[in-house]
């Protein structure tokens, strides 16, 4: 074989080695649009994951009044002020949904029938599902309208604008489905991992570079943080619930917790924010620390008003990454803040993150993939652009000291 | 111009506040890894002891067991070993050859965009979080391995198997293994290329007979550090291990088990051993990482002394 | 005349290999002293002494005195921050912090507590007036100080120097970065300035040293070779190294 040809055969290999990964990313971008890209939009982020179920009466105080709407564009009994679409669930069930409520439809001043919380005001909400419905009819005769009986939206809508004259009572639910636990939950850890890691981070980075000399105590200090790198998260976790856990006690936690989960994401990224810290502070030049110095300013002075502002892009980039981390971290969190999808989580409770949601549902017995694709999305989305960001900091970053 | 004497003090004070701060700061940072393995072991250790609360359980029969059954209260580890060791070499086996060749696109083939390009996409691959691949893994490698199966006449288990958990993982550890050998491959001093190319050997023949051999070392490191990830690899190589209960694996049609999937299974509702015993396993896989972290150093500083 | 700092065998090591050997000298108050020396003769070393720049390099280690007002500044005695406040440095390159103008200056007395605006701003005014910027930068002095030419930043250097009153200041190669109108400038600062200050300045360029001096030492492979008044060691000097190198046979 010629030189030539070999030559080009070994380049078109290197070409074929490289549409691997091409190939690779694109088709996890085209699996997850494909599955996901639907089930993304408003209420997926503002609903519970969870449905909750009511039982309701129209309150005693409410006064017959026409509605505000006379004709909403879909299935609207303008009599009752409610609209009702078709729908396909995140569970892959179809339901008949709630697609507006009149602010003057008795459907919008209830009263809970559930024991315990009588009385109490509640309003039916877009996206409800209606489970069954008590009614009179024109003679007078109370119906019961289960939800087989609906059929459709469209009949549904003319059962109440032709047959009802009042409405005795009626059990709803949400539909569920949704992220918002899960996005407060990031956000906590999110919170309250980086409360903790940067100010330990960022002063075991300047202590690194700015104080440390070479010596044995110094460079075992060094290697000790260099080791947390290759621990793998899972391990972390298991720290976390031995060592941890006892600390979140003292505030009153009682089982694994949000806290927790935090508490063991802050050890896990102090290894990212200490080098991004010191590859910002090698980055700024020694004359600066030298002029503070010879203007009669101390060590810590200069750290503070001089070589900390400098290091602030550096310090960004290991934010950023660090909130990457939090968003992407799974196995760590199985152990600490348990695998429970909490819609109204607080600190001290469980609750997942979303990357964590997304184990919680594919784990199950029935994978959800519609919903861990969507969620998947969103992380995705916000991975790729602190991508982004970190880059265009680095270049301005590098060019600022040139 | 007027100098305040006891802000100077003030000064000096906090100066001195601020170095014992740093420095009990670095101190506590890399306290962690102590802790870490003081604690892990400590826990991990307790079920072996005679006064074990839920019985002690017998040290050599969890090393050696080729049995692992939560539910019968068996616990070997023995076949998970080998299963997860397997997995992870035979994914760095796939993920190696694939990297460099990239690498080796991107910083010395490729025109200077698409080098550009792809050093972005080999970098987009490197932030997609674990959980992702995992539904990925689930959704479209377990398709390809039900697919393969069927080719060779045998069936799956929903395409959980040996085969997808290789392919996540090779697939997973495939950034990391590129970018360091493309620093690697960058650092390479350019008058060895020149000399190369002087003596009249081709650009493609300079870049796979002296960069990529110059590069080596980088390259290894780069590998120790995939494998490295590759064991410890959990919630991905969970959704596509199958948990088999008993092993090990070598056909990569069947399910298997590693330390990690072995770690989360059924974890939600267990307490007392079966979930002590979770200790255990992540004591045996850190000693896995330390133990073959050390070995491939060695090897590595022997091909660095070989060039 | 009065002596600003009295050195006295003064030896430096970094780490094992010695850079200043047996360093003995005298430097005057209110006048221009000039050190001259080809690169690596220990010059810019000596003046890092002066302030104790050299701590911050690691390794480093001074034997030796040097004495400044009856103290030796390296002995346990000696406040280093308090030595740097009355002894003040300007380096190579220009060096302005990425802040503005007047944080620049005022970025001194700040760290020394003061936050009176008032008196602030006066002495920001000041320093520029002293270090001949104020024309050019009035009414701009929020301006980054990233923006000024090459010439103007070292000007300002010059100026947070001064803002801090010192009684010397250290001038470390301080045009070597500059082209020959800022040079200039600066070389009209110097001669001004010296009134006010005593002046200590390393230069590479021996017409410097000549035009703006009042005393010269020369240095060779970390010794001092000679030390005399500037036109002394311009017209007749007495060791044949010296005549050699401001003859420019070597440097």
């Amino acid at each position: 074989m010629s030189r030539k040809v070999k030559d080009n055969l070994l380049k078109a290999v290197t070409y074929a080695a490289s549409a691997i990964s091409v190939i690779v990313l694109a088709s996890i971008l085209i699996y997850l649009v494909d599955h996901g890209l639907s089930s993304i939009n408003m209420d997926l982020i503002t609903s519970n994951y969870n449905a909750e179920t009511f039982n309701a009466k129209v309150a005693d105080d409410y006064v017959y009044s026409p509605m505000e709407v006379e004709d909403y564009d879909g299935y609207y009994s303008a009599k009752w002020g409610v609209a009702f679409e078709d729908v396909e669930t995140v569970h892959k069930t179809n339901e008949i949904s709630v697609a507006y409520v009149d602010s003057n439809s008795p459907f919008a001043h209830l009263e809970s029938l559930i024991a315990g919380q009588e009385g109490t005001r509640q309003s039916l909400e877009n996206n409800y599902v209606i489970n069954n419905l008590y009614y009179n009819d024109a003679e007078g005769n109370q119906v019961y309208l289960s939800q087989g009986k609906m059929e459709s939206a469209e009949n549904l809508a003319n059962i109440l604008e032709n047959e009802v004259t009042e409405i005795v009572s009626l059990n709803y639910q949400s539909l569920g489905g949704g992220i918002k636990g899960s996005i407060i939950t990031t956000l906590y850890l999110i919170l309250i991992s980086l409360t903790l890691s940067l100010p330990i981070g960022i002063s075991s980075a300047i202590y690194l570079h700015e104080y440390a000399n070479k010596n044995k105590i110094n460079s075992l200090i060094r290697q000790g943080i260099d080791t947390l790198t290759g621990i793998p998260s899972i391990i972390y976790g298991l720290m976390g619930v031995t060592v941890l856990f006892p600390i979140t006690q003292l505030v009153g936690a009682t089982s694994t917790s949000i806290l927790l989960g935090g508490l063991t994401l802050a050890i896990i990224l102090l290894p990212t924010i200490i080098r991004s810290t010191e590859e910002a502070l090698i980055i700024v030049p020694q004359s600066l620390r030298d002029a503070s110095l010879s203007l009669g300013a101390t060590k810590s002075q200069t750290i503070f008003k001089v070589v900390l502002p400098c290091a602030m892009n550096g310090i960004l980039t290991g934010v950023l990454l660090s909130i990457g981390r939090v968003i992407g971290e799974s196995a760590a969190l199985v152990y600490t803040t348990s695998t429970v999808i909490n819609d109204y989580p607080t600190i001290l409770s469980q609750g997942t993150s979303l990357a964590l949601m997304i184990w919680s549902i594919m784990s199950g017995e029935q994978p959800n993939f519609e919903l861990a694709s969507a969620i998947s999305l969103i992380i995705l989305v916000i991975v790729f652009a602190i991508n982004t960001i970190v880059k265009i900091i680095g270049k301005h970053f590098a060019k600022s000291f040139s | 111009m007027v100098i305040d004497k006891n802000k100077v003090k003030r000064n000096k004070s906090w100066d001195k506040f601020f170095r014992y701060f740093f420095m009990a700061m670095a101190l506590l940072s890399s306290s962690f890894i102590v802790i870490i393995i003081l604690f892990v072991c400590s826990k991990g250790i307790s079920p072996f002891l005679p006064n074990y609360e839920y019985g002690q359980v017998d040290f050599i029969s969890f090393l050696t067991g080729t049995v692992y059954r939560q539910d019968q209260g068996i616990y070997g580890v023995g076949f998970i070993v080998i299963n997860t060791i397997l997995s992870a070499f035979l994914a760095l086996l796939i993920a190696f050859p694939i990297s460099v060749l990239t690498a080796l696109f991107i910083a010395k083939i490729a025109p200077k965009k698409l080098g550009a390009i792809m050093q972005n996409v080999v970098e987009l691959l490197a932030s997609v979080p674990s959980i992702v691949y995992g539904v990925f893994a689930a959704g479209v490698i377990t398709e390809i391995v039900k697919y393969l199966a069927s080719l060779f006449g045998y069936s799956t288990f929903g395409g959980s198997s040996l085969l997808a958990v290789i392919m996540l993982l090779a697939i997973m550890i495939f950034p990391t293994l590129t970018s360091l050998s493309i620093t690697a491959i960058r650092s390479v001093d350019p008058s060895l290329e020149h000399a190369s190319l002087a003596l009249g050997a081709t650009e493609t023949q300079t870049n796979f007979k002296v960069v990529l051999t110059t590069a080596k070392s980088g390259i290894f490191a780069g590998a120790i550090l995939g494998l490295g990830r590759a064991y410890g690899e959990a919630t991905a190589v969970a959704m596509v291990a199958g948990n088999k209960l008993f092993g090990p694996t070598f056909n990569p049609f069947d399910i298997t088990r590693t330390l990690t999937s072995t770690m989360l299974a059924g974890l939600k509702e267990t307490t007392g051993l079966d979930y002590d015993i979770r200790f255990s396993v992540g004591l045996v896989l850190i000693v896995i990482i330390f133990v073959s972290n050390f070995i491939l150093n060695f090897v590595k500083k022997r091909i660095g002394n070989t060039v | 005349m009065e002596k600003a700092f009295e050195v006295k065998d003064v030896n430096l090591f970094y780490g094992e290999k010695q850079a200043l050997k047996n360093i003995n000298l005298d430097i005057y108050k209110n006048k221009v002293t000039a050190f001259i020396g080809p690169s690596g003769c220990g010059k810019s070393t000596f003046i890092r002494c002066l302030n104790r720049m050299n701590d911050l390099i690691e390794g480093c280690k001074v034997e030796g005195t040097i004495i400044k007002d009856g103290i030796d500044i390296y002995s346990s005695k000696q406040d280093i921050v308090d030595l740097r406040t009355r002894v003040g440095m300007v380096f190579q390159k220009p060096n302005p912090f990425p802040m503005s103008i007047y944080d620049n200056i005022a970025y001194g007395p700040r760290c020394q507590g003061l936050k009176d605006k008032k008196q602030l701003d006066e002495i920001v005014v000041r320093s520029l007036k002293q270090a001949a910027l104020y024309e050019e930068v009035q009414g701009n002095l929020d301006a980054s100080a990233l923006g000024l030419s090459g010439g103007q930043q070292q000007r300002l250097c010059i100026a947070r120097c001064i803002a801090m009153s010192p009684e010397v200041i250290l001038m470390d190669e301080p045009t070597s970065a500059l082209d020959p109108i800022s040079t200039s400038k600066i070389e009209d600062l110097v001669l001004e300035l010296k009134k006010n200050y005593t002046i200590v300045i390393v230069t590479h360029n021996m017409q410097q040293a000549a035009r703006i001096s009042d005393i010269t030492a020369f240095f060779l492979l970390g010794e001092i070779v000679e030390c005399d008044k500037t036109d002394i060691i311009f017209s007749s000097p007495n060791d044949i190294r010296t005549e050699n190198y401001i003859t420019g046979r070597f440097g």
